[in-house]
Protein backbone atom coordinates (compact mmCIF):
# COMPACT_ATOMS: atom_id res chain seq x y z
CA UNK A 1 0.00 0.00 0.00
CA UNK A 2 2.29 2.83 0.98
CA UNK A 3 6.28 2.45 1.38
CA UNK A 4 6.41 4.89 4.13
CA UNK A 5 3.50 5.87 6.63
CA UNK A 6 3.67 8.80 9.56
CA UNK A 7 0.98 7.94 12.38
CA UNK A 8 0.49 10.66 15.27
CA UNK A 9 -0.58 9.24 18.42
CA UNK A 10 1.10 6.40 17.87
CA UNK A 11 2.09 5.49 21.10
CA UNK A 12 -1.25 3.71 22.25
CA UNK A 13 -4.84 2.89 20.81
CA UNK A 14 -5.91 2.95 17.37
CA UNK A 15 -2.59 4.64 16.42
CA UNK A 16 -0.92 1.76 17.65
CA UNK A 17 -2.54 -1.05 15.70
CA UNK A 18 -2.41 1.21 12.34
CA UNK A 19 1.37 0.51 13.00
CA UNK A 20 1.19 -2.44 13.78
CA UNK A 21 -1.07 -4.17 10.82
CA UNK A 22 1.20 -1.02 8.33
CA UNK A 23 4.12 -2.97 9.46
CA UNK A 24 2.52 -6.57 9.00
CA UNK A 25 2.34 -5.74 5.17
CA UNK A 26 6.03 -4.56 5.01
CA UNK A 27 5.57 -0.60 5.32
CA UNK A 28 8.11 1.40 6.69
CA UNK A 29 6.88 3.96 9.64
CA UNK A 30 7.31 7.28 11.09
CA UNK A 31 5.80 7.13 14.80
CA UNK A 32 4.80 10.65 16.54
CA UNK A 33 3.39 10.70 20.26
CA UNK A 34 4.78 12.39 23.71
CA UNK A 35 5.36 9.12 24.65
CA UNK A 36 8.74 8.73 24.53
CA UNK A 37 8.56 5.24 26.58
CA UNK A 38 5.92 3.30 25.22
CA UNK A 39 6.69 4.57 21.24
CA UNK A 40 9.94 2.93 21.82
CA UNK A 41 8.78 0.02 23.32
CA UNK A 42 6.51 -0.33 20.00
CA UNK A 43 9.19 0.65 17.41
CA UNK A 44 11.68 -2.30 19.02
CA UNK A 45 8.59 -4.99 18.50
CA UNK A 46 7.68 -3.64 15.21
CA UNK A 47 11.57 -3.59 13.93
CA UNK A 48 12.28 -7.46 15.62
CA UNK A 49 9.31 -8.68 14.40
CA UNK A 50 8.57 -7.65 11.07
CA UNK A 51 11.68 -6.14 9.60
CA UNK A 52 10.49 -2.63 8.75
CA UNK A 53 12.40 0.47 9.37
CA UNK A 54 10.82 2.85 12.11
CA UNK A 55 11.50 6.58 13.08
CA UNK A 56 10.69 7.48 16.22
CA UNK A 57 9.67 11.16 16.48
CA UNK A 58 9.01 12.57 19.81
CA UNK A 59 6.55 15.53 19.64
CA UNK A 60 3.51 16.70 21.41
CA UNK A 61 1.53 18.36 18.73
CA UNK A 62 0.21 21.10 20.79
CA UNK A 63 3.32 22.33 21.28
CA UNK A 64 4.82 24.64 18.41
CA UNK A 65 7.93 23.92 18.08
CA UNK A 66 7.38 19.95 18.39
CA UNK A 67 4.42 20.31 15.69
CA UNK A 68 7.37 22.09 13.36
CA UNK A 69 9.44 19.39 13.53
CA UNK A 70 6.57 16.64 12.04
CA UNK A 71 5.64 19.26 9.50
CA UNK A 72 9.73 19.02 8.32
CA UNK A 73 9.45 15.63 8.49
CA UNK A 74 6.25 14.91 6.04
CA UNK A 75 8.12 17.97 3.18
CA UNK A 76 11.43 16.26 3.39
CA UNK A 77 11.99 15.46 -0.49
CA UNK A 78 14.57 13.13 -0.14
CA UNK A 79 12.31 10.48 2.52
CA UNK A 80 9.28 10.85 1.08
CA UNK A 81 6.08 9.69 2.96
CA UNK A 82 3.25 8.60 1.11
CA UNK A 83 0.54 8.04 4.38
CA UNK A 84 -0.06 10.26 6.94
CA UNK A 85 -2.28 9.34 9.28
CA UNK A 86 -3.98 11.60 11.92
CA UNK A 87 -4.71 9.68 15.24
CA UNK A 88 -3.70 11.70 17.56
CA UNK A 89 -6.60 12.97 20.02
CA UNK A 90 -8.40 12.57 23.39
CA UNK A 91 -12.21 13.63 24.55
CA UNK A 92 -13.80 15.85 27.43
CA UNK A 93 -16.34 15.83 29.77
CA UNK A 94 -19.95 16.17 27.96
CA UNK A 95 -20.60 19.42 29.89
CA UNK A 96 -19.42 22.03 27.68
CA UNK A 97 -20.25 24.73 30.12
CA UNK A 98 -18.35 23.32 33.49
CA UNK A 99 -15.01 22.28 30.75
CA UNK A 100 -12.33 24.88 31.26
CA UNK A 101 -12.42 26.98 28.14
CA UNK A 102 -8.06 26.30 28.25
CA UNK A 103 -8.94 22.13 27.72
CA UNK A 104 -11.85 22.84 25.32
CA UNK A 105 -9.39 25.28 23.09
CA UNK A 106 -6.21 22.51 23.35
CA UNK A 107 -9.25 19.23 22.44
CA UNK A 108 -9.77 21.87 19.20
CA UNK A 109 -6.43 22.35 18.40
CA UNK A 110 -5.85 18.67 18.38
CA UNK A 111 -8.47 17.26 17.02
CA UNK A 112 -8.66 19.95 14.04
CA UNK A 113 -5.73 22.38 13.98
CA UNK A 114 -3.11 20.14 13.98
CA UNK A 115 -4.53 17.24 11.41
CA UNK A 116 -5.42 20.60 9.36
CA UNK A 117 -1.43 22.13 9.34
CA UNK A 118 -0.05 18.52 8.48
CA UNK A 119 -2.37 17.80 6.08
CA UNK A 120 -1.35 21.28 4.35
CA UNK A 121 2.03 20.10 4.77
CA UNK A 122 1.75 16.67 3.53
CA UNK A 123 -0.46 17.66 0.33
CA UNK A 124 2.41 20.03 -1.20
CA UNK A 125 5.03 16.88 -2.09
CA UNK A 126 2.32 14.33 -2.12
CA UNK A 127 0.55 15.81 -5.11
CA UNK A 128 4.28 16.72 -7.17
CA UNK A 129 4.66 12.78 -7.15
CA UNK A 130 0.93 12.56 -7.92
CA UNK A 131 -0.13 9.75 -5.06
CA UNK A 132 -0.52 9.73 -1.43
CA UNK A 133 -3.18 8.75 1.01
CA UNK A 134 -3.92 11.07 3.92
CA UNK A 135 -6.09 9.31 6.48
CA UNK A 136 -7.82 11.34 9.60
CA UNK A 137 -9.57 9.35 12.08
CA UNK A 138 -12.32 10.67 13.20
CA UNK A 139 -15.60 9.32 14.81
CA UNK A 140 -19.00 8.13 14.64
CA UNK A 141 -19.64 10.85 16.83
CA UNK A 142 -19.13 13.24 13.62
CA UNK A 143 -23.09 12.56 12.51
CA UNK A 144 -24.58 12.90 15.75
CA UNK A 145 -24.13 15.84 17.91
CA UNK A 146 -22.13 15.34 20.47
CA UNK A 147 -20.27 18.41 21.87
CA UNK A 148 -16.96 19.95 21.01
CA UNK A 149 -15.73 16.32 20.13
CA UNK A 150 -18.92 15.90 17.65
CA UNK A 151 -18.52 19.08 15.91
CA UNK A 152 -14.58 18.63 15.61
CA UNK A 153 -15.28 15.09 14.17
CA UNK A 154 -17.73 16.50 11.89
CA UNK A 155 -15.29 19.38 10.82
CA UNK A 156 -12.71 16.20 9.74
CA UNK A 157 -15.01 14.39 7.84
CA UNK A 158 -16.86 17.19 5.95
CA UNK A 159 -13.28 18.29 4.77
CA UNK A 160 -12.03 15.00 4.02
CA UNK A 161 -14.79 14.73 1.62
CA UNK A 162 -14.49 17.78 0.06
CA UNK A 163 -10.81 17.49 0.05
CA UNK A 164 -11.20 13.48 -1.64
CA UNK A 165 -13.26 14.72 -3.96
CA UNK A 166 -10.25 17.59 -5.13
CA UNK A 167 -7.41 15.72 -4.94
CA UNK A 168 -8.62 12.24 -5.77
CA UNK A 169 -7.98 12.74 -9.30
CA UNK A 170 -4.34 13.85 -8.80
CA UNK A 171 -3.20 11.09 -7.03
CA UNK A 172 -3.94 11.91 -3.73
CA UNK A 173 -6.95 10.67 -1.50
CA UNK A 174 -8.38 11.53 2.04
CA UNK A 175 -10.74 9.40 4.42
CA UNK A 176 -11.92 10.30 7.21
CA UNK A 177 -12.09 6.91 9.39
CA UNK A 178 -15.49 6.89 11.73
CA UNK A 179 -15.25 4.32 14.23
CA UNK A 180 -17.66 3.54 16.91
CA UNK A 181 -17.08 2.94 20.00
CA UNK A 182 -14.03 0.73 19.97
CA UNK A 183 -11.73 -0.97 23.02
CA UNK A 184 -8.93 1.75 23.61
CA UNK A 185 -7.62 3.58 26.40
CA UNK A 186 -9.67 6.39 25.01
CA UNK A 187 -12.48 6.21 27.53
CA UNK A 188 -10.23 5.31 30.22
CA UNK A 189 -7.81 8.64 29.38
CA UNK A 190 -11.28 10.41 30.40
CA UNK A 191 -12.08 9.02 33.54
CA UNK A 192 -14.75 6.77 32.47
CA UNK A 193 -14.56 3.10 33.55
CA UNK A 194 -16.55 1.05 30.81
CA UNK A 195 -18.22 -0.51 32.39
CA UNK A 196 -20.36 2.35 33.70
CA UNK A 197 -20.82 3.68 30.55
CA UNK A 198 -23.99 1.81 30.31
CA UNK A 199 -23.72 0.78 26.58
CA UNK A 200 -24.86 -2.49 24.98
CA UNK A 201 -21.80 -4.86 24.31
CA UNK A 202 -22.37 -5.24 20.42
CA UNK A 203 -22.06 -1.46 20.15
CA UNK A 204 -17.93 -1.79 21.39
CA UNK A 205 -15.65 -2.81 18.65
CA UNK A 206 -12.25 -4.25 18.62
CA UNK A 207 -9.52 -2.08 17.71
CA UNK A 208 -8.24 -4.74 15.23
CA UNK A 209 -11.25 -5.06 13.06
CA UNK A 210 -11.90 -0.67 12.92
CA UNK A 211 -8.48 -0.75 11.58
CA UNK A 212 -8.68 -3.92 9.18
CA UNK A 213 -11.77 -2.56 8.04
CA UNK A 214 -10.65 0.92 7.27
CA UNK A 215 -7.23 0.32 5.53
CA UNK A 216 -9.47 -1.71 2.88
CA UNK A 217 -11.58 1.70 2.51
CA UNK A 218 -8.58 3.34 2.47
CA UNK A 219 -6.96 1.51 -0.28
CA UNK A 220 -10.39 2.23 -2.20
CA UNK A 221 -9.55 5.66 -1.96
CA UNK A 222 -13.31 6.17 -0.12
CA UNK A 223 -13.93 9.85 1.47
CA UNK A 224 -15.26 7.81 4.21
CA UNK A 225 -14.90 4.86 6.23
CA UNK A 226 -17.25 3.18 8.63
CA UNK A 227 -15.97 0.20 9.95
CA UNK A 228 -18.49 -2.79 10.52
CA UNK A 229 -21.88 -2.83 9.35
CA UNK A 230 -23.64 -2.37 12.66
CA UNK A 231 -22.08 1.37 12.81
CA UNK A 232 -22.88 2.07 8.53
CA UNK A 233 -26.87 1.06 9.41
CA UNK A 234 -26.46 3.63 12.87
CA UNK A 235 -25.08 6.48 10.35
CA UNK A 236 -27.52 6.10 7.98
CA UNK A 237 -30.46 6.04 10.40
CA UNK A 238 -28.66 9.38 11.94
CA UNK A 239 -29.59 10.93 8.50
CA UNK A 240 -32.97 9.80 8.31
CA UNK A 241 -34.32 10.04 11.92
CA UNK A 242 -35.33 13.62 13.10
CA UNK A 243 -32.47 15.35 15.18
CA UNK A 244 -34.24 15.45 18.70
CA UNK A 245 -34.59 11.97 18.29
CA UNK A 246 -30.87 11.16 17.21
CA UNK A 247 -30.11 13.90 19.89
CA UNK A 248 -32.06 12.27 22.94
CA UNK A 249 -29.90 8.74 22.10
CA UNK A 250 -26.48 10.33 21.65
CA UNK A 251 -27.28 12.53 24.97
CA UNK A 252 -27.64 9.25 27.10
CA UNK A 253 -24.17 8.07 26.42
CA UNK A 254 -20.81 9.35 27.00
CA UNK B 1 -36.78 39.36 22.22
CA UNK B 2 -33.79 40.30 24.01
CA UNK B 3 -32.81 43.28 26.12
CA UNK B 4 -29.36 43.59 25.27
CA UNK B 5 -27.83 41.93 22.41
CA UNK B 6 -23.72 41.98 21.99
CA UNK B 7 -23.21 41.32 18.12
CA UNK B 8 -19.62 40.02 16.70
CA UNK B 9 -18.68 41.37 12.65
CA UNK B 10 -21.78 44.24 13.77
CA UNK B 11 -19.57 46.59 11.08
CA UNK B 12 -20.32 45.10 7.99
CA UNK B 13 -23.08 42.38 6.23
CA UNK B 14 -25.13 40.11 8.22
CA UNK B 15 -24.03 41.15 11.52
CA UNK B 16 -25.38 44.93 10.66
CA UNK B 17 -28.15 43.93 9.64
CA UNK B 18 -28.86 41.93 12.81
CA UNK B 19 -27.96 45.43 14.76
CA UNK B 20 -30.63 47.36 12.19
CA UNK B 21 -33.29 44.56 12.56
CA UNK B 22 -32.53 44.04 16.58
CA UNK B 23 -32.58 48.04 17.05
CA UNK B 24 -35.71 48.35 15.36
CA UNK B 25 -37.25 45.92 17.62
CA UNK B 26 -36.04 48.00 20.93
CA UNK B 27 -33.03 45.61 21.58
CA UNK B 28 -29.77 47.64 23.04
CA UNK B 29 -26.79 46.41 21.55
CA UNK B 30 -22.91 45.96 22.15
CA UNK B 31 -21.40 46.09 18.45
CA UNK B 32 -17.95 44.05 18.19
CA UNK B 33 -15.67 44.69 15.18
CA UNK B 34 -12.31 45.67 14.22
CA UNK B 35 -13.33 49.22 12.04
CA UNK B 36 -13.87 51.81 14.34
CA UNK B 37 -15.41 53.93 11.93
CA UNK B 38 -17.86 51.76 10.46
CA UNK B 39 -19.00 50.65 13.68
CA UNK B 40 -19.61 54.57 15.19
CA UNK B 41 -21.42 55.69 11.89
CA UNK B 42 -23.93 52.60 12.54
CA UNK B 43 -23.86 53.23 16.49
CA UNK B 44 -24.90 56.70 15.94
CA UNK B 45 -27.39 56.03 13.30
CA UNK B 46 -29.48 53.49 15.21
CA UNK B 47 -29.09 55.70 18.52
CA UNK B 48 -30.65 58.28 16.49
CA UNK B 49 -33.35 56.27 14.62
CA UNK B 50 -34.76 53.64 17.59
CA UNK B 51 -33.14 56.06 21.10
CA UNK B 52 -31.76 52.67 22.00
CA UNK B 53 -28.76 52.42 24.30
CA UNK B 54 -25.66 51.45 21.99
CA UNK B 55 -22.12 50.03 23.25
CA UNK B 56 -19.27 50.05 20.57
CA UNK B 57 -16.52 47.68 21.30
CA UNK B 58 -13.39 47.93 19.15
CA UNK B 59 -11.80 44.31 18.89
CA UNK B 60 -9.54 42.24 16.58
CA UNK B 61 -11.05 38.71 17.71
CA UNK B 62 -8.34 36.79 16.83
CA UNK B 63 -6.12 38.82 18.83
CA UNK B 64 -6.14 36.68 22.40
CA UNK B 65 -6.24 40.02 24.50
CA UNK B 66 -8.74 42.18 22.18
CA UNK B 67 -10.67 39.10 22.67
CA UNK B 68 -10.49 39.14 26.31
CA UNK B 69 -12.73 42.16 26.76
CA UNK B 70 -15.21 40.53 24.45
CA UNK B 71 -15.53 37.49 26.89
CA UNK B 72 -15.28 39.92 29.89
CA UNK B 73 -18.15 41.86 28.77
CA UNK B 74 -20.23 38.49 28.08
CA UNK B 75 -19.56 37.64 31.76
CA UNK B 76 -20.50 41.14 32.97
CA UNK B 77 -23.31 40.16 35.27
CA UNK B 78 -23.92 43.97 36.16
CA UNK B 79 -25.05 44.05 32.54
CA UNK B 80 -26.59 41.20 31.62
CA UNK B 81 -26.37 40.26 27.81
CA UNK B 82 -29.82 38.21 26.74
CA UNK B 83 -28.52 37.40 23.12
CA UNK B 84 -24.68 36.37 21.59
CA UNK B 85 -24.64 36.40 17.64
CA UNK B 86 -21.65 35.12 16.66
CA UNK B 87 -21.09 36.64 13.14
CA UNK B 88 -17.71 37.91 12.41
CA UNK B 89 -15.98 35.85 10.24
CA UNK B 90 -14.58 35.67 6.56
CA UNK B 91 -14.06 33.21 3.81
CA UNK B 92 -10.76 31.70 2.03
CA UNK B 93 -9.98 30.99 -1.52
CA UNK B 94 -11.19 27.00 -2.58
CA UNK B 95 -7.29 26.14 -2.67
CA UNK B 96 -6.63 24.79 0.35
CA UNK B 97 -3.18 23.16 -1.03
CA UNK B 98 -2.31 26.76 -1.61
CA UNK B 99 -4.16 28.81 0.91
CA UNK B 100 -0.86 30.37 3.50
CA UNK B 101 -1.44 27.71 6.32
CA UNK B 102 -1.40 31.07 8.77
CA UNK B 103 -4.01 32.05 7.09
CA UNK B 104 -5.80 29.12 7.41
CA UNK B 105 -5.09 28.61 11.21
CA UNK B 106 -7.08 32.43 11.27
CA UNK B 107 -9.69 31.09 9.48
CA UNK B 108 -10.49 28.18 12.05
CA UNK B 109 -9.81 30.55 15.05
CA UNK B 110 -12.55 33.16 14.27
CA UNK B 111 -14.78 30.73 12.86
CA UNK B 112 -14.96 28.07 15.45
CA UNK B 113 -12.62 29.11 18.44
CA UNK B 114 -13.95 32.12 18.77
CA UNK B 115 -17.55 31.23 19.03
CA UNK B 116 -16.63 28.27 21.13
CA UNK B 117 -14.91 30.82 23.78
CA UNK B 118 -17.86 33.71 23.40
CA UNK B 119 -20.36 31.07 23.78
CA UNK B 120 -18.62 29.39 26.69
CA UNK B 121 -18.48 33.33 28.71
CA UNK B 122 -21.86 33.66 27.33
CA UNK B 123 -23.04 30.31 29.38
CA UNK B 124 -22.36 30.64 32.61
CA UNK B 125 -24.47 33.64 33.56
CA UNK B 126 -27.31 33.20 30.91
CA UNK B 127 -27.90 29.12 32.50
CA UNK B 128 -27.66 30.94 35.99
CA UNK B 129 -30.27 33.73 34.86
CA UNK B 130 -31.98 30.72 33.25
CA UNK B 131 -32.40 32.60 29.83
CA UNK B 132 -30.93 33.65 26.91
CA UNK B 133 -30.10 32.86 23.05
CA UNK B 134 -27.13 32.32 21.35
CA UNK B 135 -26.87 32.57 17.46
CA UNK B 136 -24.15 31.01 15.64
CA UNK B 137 -23.74 32.60 12.07
CA UNK B 138 -23.07 29.14 9.93
CA UNK B 139 -23.76 28.82 6.15
CA UNK B 140 -25.18 26.00 3.87
CA UNK B 141 -21.85 25.51 3.14
CA UNK B 142 -21.75 23.36 6.27
CA UNK B 143 -24.14 21.04 4.90
CA UNK B 144 -22.34 20.53 1.53
CA UNK B 145 -18.32 19.99 1.86
CA UNK B 146 -16.35 23.13 0.49
CA UNK B 147 -13.13 23.28 1.84
CA UNK B 148 -12.25 24.32 5.36
CA UNK B 149 -15.02 26.87 5.13
CA UNK B 150 -17.80 24.28 4.88
CA UNK B 151 -15.89 22.18 7.74
CA UNK B 152 -16.06 25.02 10.20
CA UNK B 153 -19.92 25.91 9.20
CA UNK B 154 -20.47 21.73 9.75
CA UNK B 155 -18.55 22.95 13.22
CA UNK B 156 -20.88 25.33 14.43
CA UNK B 157 -24.06 23.24 13.15
CA UNK B 158 -23.03 20.11 14.71
CA UNK B 159 -21.93 21.97 18.21
CA UNK B 160 -25.18 24.04 18.10
CA UNK B 161 -27.89 21.19 17.85
CA UNK B 162 -25.89 19.46 20.66
CA UNK B 163 -25.89 22.50 22.92
CA UNK B 164 -29.43 23.69 21.87
CA UNK B 165 -30.68 19.95 23.02
CA UNK B 166 -28.85 20.00 26.25
CA UNK B 167 -29.13 23.52 27.28
CA UNK B 168 -33.15 24.47 25.96
CA UNK B 169 -34.81 23.36 29.13
CA UNK B 170 -32.88 25.28 31.23
CA UNK B 171 -33.70 28.34 29.22
CA UNK B 172 -30.71 29.03 26.58
CA UNK B 173 -31.05 28.08 23.20
CA UNK B 174 -28.99 28.02 20.29
CA UNK B 175 -29.20 28.36 16.84
CA UNK B 176 -27.01 27.64 13.95
CA UNK B 177 -28.19 30.22 11.31
CA UNK B 178 -27.79 28.45 7.67
CA UNK B 179 -27.74 30.91 4.85
CA UNK B 180 -27.13 30.42 1.38
CA UNK B 181 -25.46 32.81 -0.88
CA UNK B 182 -26.39 36.41 0.81
CA UNK B 183 -25.72 40.04 -0.79
CA UNK B 184 -23.12 41.12 1.47
CA UNK B 185 -19.81 42.20 0.65
CA UNK B 186 -18.25 39.16 1.91
CA UNK B 187 -17.03 37.87 -1.83
CA UNK B 188 -15.74 41.41 -2.48
CA UNK B 189 -13.58 40.43 0.47
CA UNK B 190 -11.88 37.45 -1.27
CA UNK B 191 -11.25 39.76 -4.27
CA UNK B 192 -14.54 38.69 -6.10
CA UNK B 193 -16.20 41.41 -7.62
CA UNK B 194 -19.87 41.45 -7.63
CA UNK B 195 -22.12 39.88 -10.69
CA UNK B 196 -18.47 37.38 -10.74
CA UNK B 197 -19.15 34.91 -8.29
CA UNK B 198 -20.31 32.08 -10.61
CA UNK B 199 -23.62 31.92 -9.04
CA UNK B 200 -26.80 31.71 -10.53
CA UNK B 201 -29.34 34.60 -9.77
CA UNK B 202 -32.05 32.93 -8.35
CA UNK B 203 -29.49 31.44 -5.44
CA UNK B 204 -28.90 34.75 -4.06
CA UNK B 205 -30.54 35.78 -0.66
CA UNK B 206 -31.18 39.57 0.38
CA UNK B 207 -29.62 40.26 4.33
CA UNK B 208 -32.83 41.54 5.46
CA UNK B 209 -34.69 38.38 4.58
CA UNK B 210 -32.07 36.01 6.03
CA UNK B 211 -31.91 38.12 9.08
CA UNK B 212 -35.60 38.49 9.46
CA UNK B 213 -36.52 34.73 8.74
CA UNK B 214 -33.23 33.58 11.32
CA UNK B 215 -34.84 35.46 13.92
CA UNK B 216 -38.09 33.86 13.60
CA UNK B 217 -36.32 30.49 14.42
CA UNK B 218 -34.23 32.15 17.27
CA UNK B 219 -37.70 33.32 18.81
CA UNK B 220 -39.05 29.47 18.08
CA UNK B 221 -35.78 28.12 19.96
CA UNK B 222 -34.68 26.51 16.98
CA UNK B 223 -31.66 24.60 16.51
CA UNK B 224 -30.90 25.22 13.01
CA UNK B 225 -32.28 27.56 11.09
CA UNK B 226 -32.34 27.58 6.83
CA UNK B 227 -33.45 30.57 5.55
CA UNK B 228 -35.48 30.40 2.34
CA UNK B 229 -37.74 28.18 0.85
CA UNK B 230 -35.45 27.37 -2.10
CA UNK B 231 -32.15 26.78 0.69
CA UNK B 232 -34.61 24.75 2.39
CA UNK B 233 -35.24 22.49 -0.67
CA UNK B 234 -31.59 22.11 -1.69
CA UNK B 235 -30.21 20.96 2.00
CA UNK B 236 -32.84 18.73 2.21
CA UNK B 237 -31.83 16.68 -0.90
CA UNK B 238 -28.19 17.02 0.58
CA UNK B 239 -29.64 14.19 3.04
CA UNK B 240 -30.68 12.16 0.33
CA UNK B 241 -27.85 11.74 -2.25
CA UNK B 242 -25.34 10.01 -2.17
CA UNK B 243 -22.29 12.05 -0.22
CA UNK B 244 -20.05 11.84 -3.71
CA UNK B 245 -22.38 13.95 -5.48
CA UNK B 246 -22.88 16.69 -2.79
CA UNK B 247 -19.27 16.99 -2.69
CA UNK B 248 -19.01 17.89 -6.15
CA UNK B 249 -22.00 20.09 -6.05
CA UNK B 250 -19.80 22.21 -3.49
CA UNK B 251 -17.05 23.31 -6.11
CA UNK B 252 -19.52 25.14 -7.81
CA UNK B 253 -19.03 28.78 -7.50
CA UNK B 254 -16.52 31.00 -5.16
Amino acid sequence: MARTALITGASSGLGAEYARQLAARGTDLVLVSPEEEALAELAAGLVDRLGVQVEVLVADLLVQGQLDRVVHRLAEPDRPVDMLLNCAGFGLHLNFERNEIDDEVRQLRLLVEVPMRLTHAALAPMLSRGSGRIVNVASVAGFVPFSTYGACKSWLISFSGWANGRYAARGVTVTAVCPGFTHTRFHERMGLAVRDMGLPSWMWLDARAVVAGSLRDIARGRARSVPTLRYKIAVVLSRVLPTGLVGSITGGAR
Amino acid sequence: MARTALITGASSGLGAEYARQLAARGTDLVLVARDRDALGDLADALTAQHGIGVDVLVADLVDAQQRALVAERLADLLHPIDMLVNSAGFGLPLAFERNDIDDEVRHLDLLVEVPMRLMHAALGPMLQRGSGRIVNIASVGGFIPRSTYGACKGWLISFSRWANGRYARRGVTVTAVCPGFTHTNFHERIGIPPGEEGIADWMWLEARDVVAESLRDVARGKAVSVPSLRYKAIIGLTRLVPASLVARAGERGR
